[in-house]
């Protein structure tokens, strides 16, 4: 049986009742974006990104990411447009409560951690999920 | 404290006192000295404005800025182009550079043509002749000015006759577009009907019902063209144009997009080789469930957010070459839909290794390129200027954009750009004429 835990809020950017559960990938560089989207399990990730600009994330859309949270940005930043075109789930401007630190202090989920994102309203919240 | 109170009140309200949406405009309006947002036949044509003209002006234009700044929190960082950076660059270029440039405009066409050259928007799809250019080509270079000012390049009344040049050119292009009346979406309740009806049917016309798997492959179309914009755009807004909502009968309403995936002007245009200039879709969905908004820059936004899935109606045209005739646009079929979305996909990842290998000041000095071009080359191409714009040193970067580079792309950037873009500093008025040394 898995438990939940709220761990993060951010702003969403288009609601759906769809069930959007991912493992967690932070990309801080396009080299690691590029040898993410080479690699497996795409479709089962949630990628987080700092910026909310939208082509740093481009190959994620196009490789079709389970789910997006941003650091910065807002619905209505470009990253927000595109992830609402390509229907990726995605929440922004997400601050966490737990998690690991980042090279700039950034608190984020681990790596490989399991997450699920609720989007039925304005507000993006992010669940640890724990088996 | 105080001060953590102030930036609240600042994000909240426009210099503390006007909200976002139509409330704030309604109010920004109420408070002008005159109404000189709104264009008349006779007001256009007038040069040698007066401070309470160019004051009521940038004070709408400041909070015009603030409006949808916030909306998009700045966007933040991007880890492959160094967009803010060399966005504010280019405002202090466009400052710099852009007056003998409208001027040079306005003299071969007079200021009828100029009126007769933004009509494009009404009759066209497929041009960047558009709103987004009709704002970015008086808003931004002016608020390069409030960069330079903040900067201390100049004072706020110095260079007075380009700001008035620059007003009245973006009111110009405004005119020419909506015949008169507000010249700021903002003032029209967020709504870009522009085209002429006839024109509006003769692509409705051709939509056809989209269920299962073609509407699935409409939005994947939809996503991976529009995406395929901003990167070969250099991650700005100047690769696509939504126009509407234009109200259907049925209970319907149609969104107008433009995506521009063949843009030669830039070196990196070979990205996109085989693509048509510009693909056009129209996008059609129920009035009862869906209401849509489009802003300056040209994007839509609606409620619900999940607006696409409730698409049901749509076409695709495509515009072959910048100059291909409204009456050659073709309408694509499935086929060659997803041959240009694997051309897109393709494009995008080839820019994006590209992308990561340049270094930041290539990046910056690219993207200048990109928002200095964009606002004015399409008009000047258009008239047949653009040769002689290269030749008068229209991509030359200039003193006052070299002096700005380093604060402006370096550590302390958000100090000077958050009070410029979000607390107001960014339009700093002018005062009286005769107060002015002689």
């Amino acid at each position: 049986m898995s438990t939940e835990t709220l761990i993060g809020t951010g702003i969403n950017v288009f609601t759906s009742d769809a069930r959007t559960v991912g493992k967690i990938r932070f990309l801080d560089s396009p080299e690691e974006v590029l040898d993410f989207i080479d690699g497996p399990d795409v479709a089962e990730t949630i990628v987080i990104s700092r910026g909310g600009t939208t082509t740093f994330m481009s190959p994620a859309l196009m490789a079709g990411v389970a789910g997006l949270i941003t650091l910065q940005g807002a619905p209505e930043s470009h990253l927000g447009i595109l992830s609402r075109e390509f229907s990726i789930p995605c929440v922004m401007s997400t601050a966490f409560s737990e998690g690991v630190q980042t090279s700039r202090g950034e608190t984020v989920p681990a790596d490989g951690s399991t997450v699920r994102l609720d989007i039925t309203g304005d507000k993006g919240q992010v669940f640890l999920v724990s088996e | 404290m105080s001060d953590e109170i102030d930036v609240q009140l600042l994000l909240q309200k426009y210099k503390g006192r006007y909200p976002q949406g139509t409330a704030g405009d309604e109010q920004v309006r109420a408070d002008l000295p005159v109404p000189f947002i709104e264009t008349t036949d006779a007001d256009v044509r007038t040069s040698g404005l007066s401070d309470d003209q160019v004051n009521s002006w940038l004070e709408y234009a400041g909070w015009n800025l603030w409006d949808f700044i916030l909306g998009r929190a700045s966007e933040g960082e991007s880890g492959l182009i160094p967009r803010q950076e060399y966005e504010t660059v280019s405002f202090v270029q466009q400052w710099a550079n852009y007056p003998k440039f409208i001027r040079i405009l306005t003299e071969e066409l007079g200021v009828d043509g100029l009126l007769e050259l933004a009509t494009t928007s009404r009759r066209e799809v497929g041009t960047k002749v558009n709103v987004t250019r009709n704002w970015a080509a008086s808003v931004c270079p002016i608020l390069g000015r409030g960069i330079a000012v903040d900067l201390g390049f100049h004072g706020p009344d110095d260079r007075r006759e380009d700001l008035e040049d620059f007003i009245q050119f973006g009111r110009r292009l405004q005119h020419g577009t909506w015949g008169g009346g507000p010249g700021f979406v903002s003032a029209r309740g967020f709504q870009v009907p522009v085209l002429d009806d006839d024109v509006l049917a003769t692509l409705v016309d051709q939509a056809k019902p989209l269920e299962g798997p073609a509407r699935d492959a409409f939005r994947k179309f939809n996503a991976k063209t529009e995406l395929f914009g901003f990167m070969l755009h250099y991650d700005c807004r100047a690769g696509m144009g939504d126009t509407g909502p234009y109200p259907l009968p049925g209970g319907r309403f149609a969104i107008v997009r433009d995506h521009f995936l063949n843009e030669t002007a830039y070196p990196w245009s070979g990205v996109a080789e085989g693509l048509p200039y510009c693909v056009t879709e129209v996008l059609i969905f129920p009035s009862d469930t869906v209401t849509a908004t489009v802003n300056e820059i040209m994007t839509t936004f609606t409620q619900p957010t999940n607006y696409l899935d409730h698409l049901i109606e749509g076409v695709v045209f495509a515009r072959d070459e910048i100059d291909t005739p409204m009456s050659q646009l073709r309408v694509l079929d499935a086929p060659e839909m997803d041959r240009i979305s694997e051309r897109c996909h393709k494009g995008t990842l080839g820019m994006y290794r590209a992308l990561a290998k340049k270094s930041r000041d290539e990046k910056i000095r690219d993207g200048i390129m990109v928002y200095t071009r964009e606002f004015l080359q399409s008009h000047a191409l258009k008239v047949g200027l653009w040769d002689r714009f290269l030749a008068e040193g229209f991509d030359t970067m200039t003193a006052d954009a070299e002096k700005a580079w380093p604060v402006l792309t370096g550590g302390k950037a958000a100090e000077v750009l958050t009070p410029v873009l979000l607390f107001g500093k960014g339009f700093p008025t002018v005062t009286s004429k005769e107060s002015q040394p002689a």
